[in-house]
Parts: C-alpha cells; sequence; structure tokens
C-alpha cells in the first residue's frame, strides 16, 4: 500500500534524530513527544469513514492534496496592522484586547498591553525542560494515541504558544489568537496553544481563523488547558471563515477544584469544521460549560465531537448545542458524557436541537452517554426538525411574511446560544453575523 | 353601505373532506356576531378560512371584506388590511420577545398603510397603553411570546395584540375556552373598549356565558358546514336552556 501523501510530508518533515530517538542528539521531551505524535499517525493513518468516530466526516476532498507546510515561527517584528477584513471585524468587536496573531505561520503577538501576571511565550524545547507547568500540561490532555491529526501536530510541533495567567490574575482584557492564512498554493498549518491558569485566574480566550488567497488551508490546531483551582476560562472558537479553508482542531481542559472552562463553538461559516472538545473534571466543584452554534449553508459541513469526563464526586457539566442546516450543508454532533463510578452527585445535561431549513441538508446526532454512578442527575435531550408550520402560521396572521417569519424564527432558535457568550461585544458581532446570514436584521433594529 | 365582510356560498374543505357547505353571512360595521354551534359543526374552520390557513381549500362561493376578494389574499395582506384573528391556541413563540413580536407586526401594518415606523419611546407608551386594556402586566413584553404563559395569560396577549393592530374585523375563535370567569371578563372588556362604530367582531364561541360579557347584536347557529338559525341575542339563551338537538332536528326536516 502507498503512503498517503500527508503521512509522507509529515515523515519528511521530522529531523532523522527525533525520529532515531538517538541519545547524543535528542534535545529531550519536546523530541520524545515529537516522536510518538509520527509514529501514532503513521500507525493511525487518515481515518475513513469506516472508523467510528471519523464516519461522517469525508475527507476525502481534500485530504489527499500537495500541502506545503508553513511552521509555526516566532517572529522578532511587531504585529503588522494589514489585517484582513473578517479579523479586523473580530477585533474590533472586542474592543481594547491582547492580540497574538499567526501570519502564514509566523507568530507576531503584540506584548506591549499584555498586564503583570499575564505570560505570553513561546513554546520552545527549553521551556518544555524547564518549566513544569509547560512540561505537564503539553502532551498531556491531548489524545496522541487516539486521533489522527493531533498525532500530526505533535510530529511537527516545533514551536507554540504559551498563556500563561499566573496566581489570582483576573485579565480583563480579551486575548484574541488570530491565525491569518495567505497562501496561493495548499497550505497546512499546525498551531498548538497552552492555556495554563493558576489557581483563581480568570480570562477571555478568542480564537478565529481567517484565510484569503485562494488555495486550500488545513489547519490542524492542538489545544491543551490546564485549569487550576477556582479558575475561569472562557474559550471561544470562531469560525468564519472562507471557502478555502479546511479546519481540524482538538481542544482538552482538565479543570480542578471550584474551576470553570467555558467553551463556545462558533461555527457561521466554513466549508469544513471539525472540532473536537473534550473537558475533564478532574476535581469535585469543577464545573465544564460547553455551547455550540453551527450555521451552515451550501455544502458547508460542521462536526462536533464533545466529550465531557466526570472523573470525582460533585462535578457540574451543562451542554448545549444547535444547529441550522440550508442548502445541502451537514452537520455532525456527536456528545459524549462519561460518569465514572465515583463520581457521585455529579449534575450532567446535554441538550442538541437543529433545525432543517432544506431538503438537501442532512444532520447526524449522537448523544453517548455512559453512566456508572448510580447518584446522579443527568440528561440529554435531541431534537431536529423544521420550523414550525403553526409558528409561521401564526407570525402571518398578524402581517409578517412568511420569509421574515422564517428568519425571525431561525434567528430565536439560535440565538438562545450566542446569549451565552458573556464579552459583550463579541456576543453582539456573533448575533449581528447570524441576523446577517438569515436575513433578520430587522429583529436587531 | 358597502358590508364590512359579505360571505356568500362559502365552501371549503380539507383533504378532500368538505366542512363548510355554504355559508352566507353579513356583516357590517359596529356590529358584533356571534356564531355557535356544536363541535364539529365547522365554526373553527369558517375562522381558518378567513385568516388563510393553508390546510383548507376553498371549493366555492366568495368572501368579500372591504370590497375586496379576500380569498385572493395572503394571510398577512389579510391582517395587514385589517383582519385579525384569536386563536384559540396561541402558539408559543421561544426566543421572540412580546415587544418584539408586537413591534415587527405593527410596522407590517403601518408600511402597508404608508406610515413610518413608531418611534420606540411612542411605541413603548402605547404598549403599555394597550395592555392595561387587558390588565397585563408590562413585564411579559420581556417575556418570550406565549412561552410559559398560562392559558388566560394567552387570550389576554391575544386581545392585547388585538388592540396594537386595531384591526378592522375581529374574529374571536373560542377566545373563552380555557378561561376562568375572572379572566373572561378581563379579556371581554378589552373586546368591549375596542368597539367602535367603523369596527366589528365576529365572536365565535361554544357556550352562551362570553356573550354575557360581549353582547352581541346577532347570532348565528352553524350545523353541519350551514348556518342553519340567526337570530338576536335571545337566541343564545335559548340555546342554552334545550342545547343543540332541536336545531338539528328543524335543520334535518327543512334539508
Amino acid at each position: 500500500m502507498s503512503t498517503h501523501p500527508l503521512v509522507e510530508l509529515a515523515q519528511r518533515l521530522v529531523p532523522a534524530h527525533v525520529v532515531s530517538g538517538d541519545v547524543e542528539s535528542s534535545d529531550g521531551r519536546l523530541d520524545a513527544l515529537r516522536r510518538e505524535g509520527l509514529r501514532e499517525f503513521v500507525r493511525m493513518g487518515i481515518p475513513t469513514t469506516r472508523h467510528e468516530e471519523w464516519k461522517y466526516t469525508n475527507l476525502f476532498p481534500f485530504i489527499g492534496l500537495d500541502y506545503s507546510y508553513a511552521p509555526v515561527r516566532w517572529s522578532e517584528r511587531a504585529a503588522s496592522t494589514d489585517a484582513r477584513t473578517s479579523m479586523t471585524e473580530v477585533a474590533s468587536a472586542l474592543g481594547q484586547h491582547i492580540s497574538i496573531r499567526i501570519v502564514d505561520g509566523v507568530v507576531e503577538a503584540n506584548l506591549t498591553n499584555v498586564p503583570d501576571g499575564v505570560d505570553i511565550l513561546e513554546l520552545t524545547s527549553d521551556i518544555v525542560e524547564n518549566d513544569k507547568d509547560v512540561a505537564r500540561t503539553l502532551g498531556s490532555g491531548a489524545p496522541i494515541g487516539s486521533h489522527p491529526f493531533v498525532a500530526l501536530n505533535t510530529a511537527l510541533l516545533e514551536s507554540g504558544i504559551v498563556i500563561r495567567l499566573r496566581k489570582g490574575v483576573q485579565c480583563e482584557l480579551p486575548i484574541h489568537l488570530s491565525v491569518e492564512t495567505t497562501a496561493n498554493a495548499s497550505t497546512l498549518i499546525a498551531p498548538r496553544l497552552l492555556i495554563i491558569a493558576e489557581e483563581g485566574a480568570e480570562a477571555d480566550i478568542i480564537h478565529s481563523s481567517h484565510t484569503s488567497g485562494g488555495a486550500t488551508v488545513l489547519d490542524v490546531t492542538v489545544v491543551e488547558a490546564s485549569i487550576a483551582a477556582t479558575a475561569h476560562i472562557r474559550y471561544y472558537k470562531i469560525a468564519d471563515d472562507s471557502d478555502a479553508s479546511r479546519s481540524i482542531s482538538s481542544v482538552t481542559a482538565d479543570v480542578h477544584r471550584d474551576a470553570t472552562f467555558t467553551s463556545h463553538a462558533l461555527s457561521i461559516g466554513g466549508r469544513f469544521v471539525r472540532n473536537d472538545l473534550a473537558i475533564r473534571l478532574c476535581e469535585p466543584s469543577s464545573q465544564g460549560f460547553l455551547y455550540g452554534v453551527s450555521l451552515l449553508a451550501q455544502s458547508e459541513y460542521t462536526d462536533n465531537h464533545t466529550v465531557v469526563d466526570h472523573m470525582v464526586p460533585h462535578c457540574h457539566s451543562e451542554e448545549l448545542y444547535k444547529g441550522i442546516y440550508d442548502g445541502s450543508s451537514t452537520g455532525v454532533f456527536n456528545g459524549k458524557i462519561y460518569v465514572r463510578p465515583q463520581a457521585q452527585k455529579t449534575t450532567a445535561y446535554q441538550s442538541n436541537h437543529t433545525l432543517l431549513l432544506s431538503s438537501k441538508a442532512q444532520v447526524q446526532a449522537k448523544p453517548q452517554l455512559e453512566i456508572w454512578a448510580d447518584d446522579v442527575k443527568c440528561s440529554h435531550g435531541a431534537t431536529m426538525g423544521q420550523v414550525d408550520d403553526e409558528a409561521i402560521f401564526y407570525f402571518r396572521s398578524r402581517g409578517i411574511d412568511e420569509a421574515t417569519a422564517k428568519a425571525l424564527l431561525t434567528y430565536a432558535f439560535v440565538s438562545e446560544v450566542a446569549e451565552k457568550i458573556s464579552l459583550e461585544g463579541l456576543r453582539e458581532l456573533v448575533m449581528r453575523r447570524i441576523a446577517r446570514r438569515l436575513s433578520a436584521e430587522s429583529i436587531l433594529a | 353601505m358597502t358590508p364590512l365582510l359579505q360571505i356568500t356560498n362559502l365552501h371549503a374543505s380539507i383533504e378532500d373532506r368538505e366542512i363548510l357547505k355554504g355559508i352566507d353571512l353579513t356583516v357590517n360595521a359596529g356590529e358584533v356576531h356571534a356564531i355557535m354551534g356544536p363541535n364539529g359543526s365547522g365554526k373553527s374552520t369558517l375562522a381558518s378560512v378567513l385568516a388563510g390557513r393553508e390546510d383548507y381549500s376553498v371549493t366555492e362561493g366568495s368572501v368579500l371584506f372591504n370590497g375586496k376578494e379576500l380569498m385572493e389574499l395572503s394571510p398577512e395582506e389579510r391582517s395587514r388590511e385589517g383582519l385579525f384573528l384569536a386563536f384559540q391556541y396561541p402558539v408559543e413563540i421561544p426566543g421572540v420577545s412580546t415587544a418584539n413580536f408586537v413591534k415587527t407586526a405593527v410596522n407590517e401594518s403601518r408600511k402597508h398603510r404608508g406610515q413610518e415606523p413608531l418611534e420606540p419611546a411612542a411605541f413603548l407608551a402605547l404598549m403599555r397603553e394597550r395592555m392595561a386594556l387587558v390588565e397585563m402586566d408590562p413585564s411579559f413584553l420581556q417575556r418570550s411570546l406565549n412561552e410559559g404563559f398560562s392559558g388566560g395569560e394567552k387570550k389576554r396577549n391575544e386581545i392585547f395584540q388585538m388592540a396594537m393592530l386595531d384591526p378592522v374585523l375581529a374574529v374571536l375563535d373560542e377566545t373563552d375556552s380555557g378561561l376562568d370567569i375572572d379572566a373572561l371578563r378581563i379579556v371581554a372588556s378589552g373586546v368591549n373598549a375596542l368597539r367602535r362604530a367603523d369596527n366589528a367582531t365576529i365572536v365565535i364561541t361554544h357556550y352562551q356565558r362570553l356573550l354575557d360579557h360581549i353582547v352581541p347584536d346577532y347570532v348565528h347557529v352553524l350545523w353541519n358546514g350551514r348556518i342553519v338559525k340567526s337570530g338576536d341575542k335571545s337566541l343564545a339563551l335559548e340555546l342554552e336552556q334545550r342545547g343543540y338537538d332541536w336545531l338539528k332536528q328543524e335543520a334535518a326536516v327543512e334539508a
């Protein structure tokens, strides 16, 4: 069997000394991790639809392209200002914020306004060797052995970004990670982000991608977060990108005592988006909130795979994903909840609701609850349907035409999730984008 | 004077089953008509056909509303022309606030009449004033339309919307169903407050008790898709005492 071009690319990109693991030349933990990543990627290869976790994910149309790799490197120069429109829109919605841009792989962090106690660092082999928090977090959550693209990202890991919030620091400025790619040839990028929140720290982290130029960009991102006791991290992943983008991301978060991790997967446009999110509630009274909006048209595809692992007693999780699928788009929701035998007094709620606006749109929804403890409150609900005819008639009988009625009802359906965004500027932007896409702007007037 | 509503030989079916079998009814400005009848006689079908519900097909006859053929208009056009249907079962709309819904509806009607949208402050004042008619608390404005409302609150909300849209002809479809006596009184007094010489109301009901509060000029009995008897308000009282059976027998003999 011939080797898949992407596997071949990875093999070519990982230096020989890393592959061989020769102790003399090895530079330690980072190389060991890369070696593991490459080994696992080669072992697993490209997943096909025969693989349960990739059953509806059709990678075939783009995965075999001849990609060139744009490695992540830190730039000495200050952040440039020639921003893409979609990126500017997010940036201006956030108001004053901390900006980290990865432009064609080159990291341009504007660190002038970073407050004390917030560290934005380059992930280097040095830091992996010398910083125990970084060493502990890197590779701890990401499923290198089971997710082929996490393995790929790990194999290619030379540099990345560490956001560390020191003990008790409330970072009032939102932190915006903007991944911008301008390729004219098919390009692979593989950003890696570590979020380390020390005790009592708090921050909003926004992650958006912006592709310009006509060529396909395959973005394989891995985010690993470690949330210490009483820390609160809100992470927003915005997919509102051009048709050229293909995004596969894996986010994992370990949440400790009395801490929360809140995730918003906001897919308002994107040809192909696959989000894997795993939250481990690893100390009592930790909480996970998982929200998702998928608003798709044409032949767009968004796939959310989520896992909440209740490992200990007294933890709480809440999950709400809503999808609106028009054209011949496809949405996938796969939501796992594990409640381990010792995790008594767990409360875990999951719901997933879908509106299909066209007869050619599709949805695949799969709630998966495995509950091994007996004193728990868990629920899940999944619905799919069309806009209610009776509701449309009610609107029409009050003088509101059918198209407006549909738009308003659809907007109302999805706004329930968007309203969970606590950053006001971002919430307004998302609502505005949704309204614009549904031609329901009048409701915002 | 042109009648406000003139229904002539109206036939309507659902899934090839004929429900209305030749209705004739004339309603003039300033009048209140009550339509009564046993279950399944076609009362709610008549309301639905007037409002333009697409499940029904009109197979024969005509309905002139202010001289225009109603059946040629879409449901939203009928509303903008001044027809209002108060639903028997108002629909719950999560995520759309009562205020936003009413604002959108009123502005559609205003646009139709060539008027500018109302200023927000004036609009709010108007909403508060009209809510008071049916003793609705202003806090309902920010709540999702009808979501979690009690039966009585939903019906009061219907009359509030009617007051905001200020229709020429209101059709109240079993507005009394599910109401306790206090709610009935509140709803009825709201409807009465909106009565004018230039508008009209059709009250569809099963029971006479609503007509103690909204006193009709005419009462019609619908049975088996036809109006089998018309009279004044005393007919409603007679029905209350004697039931519908005697009328069914009379109608059967005539047929």
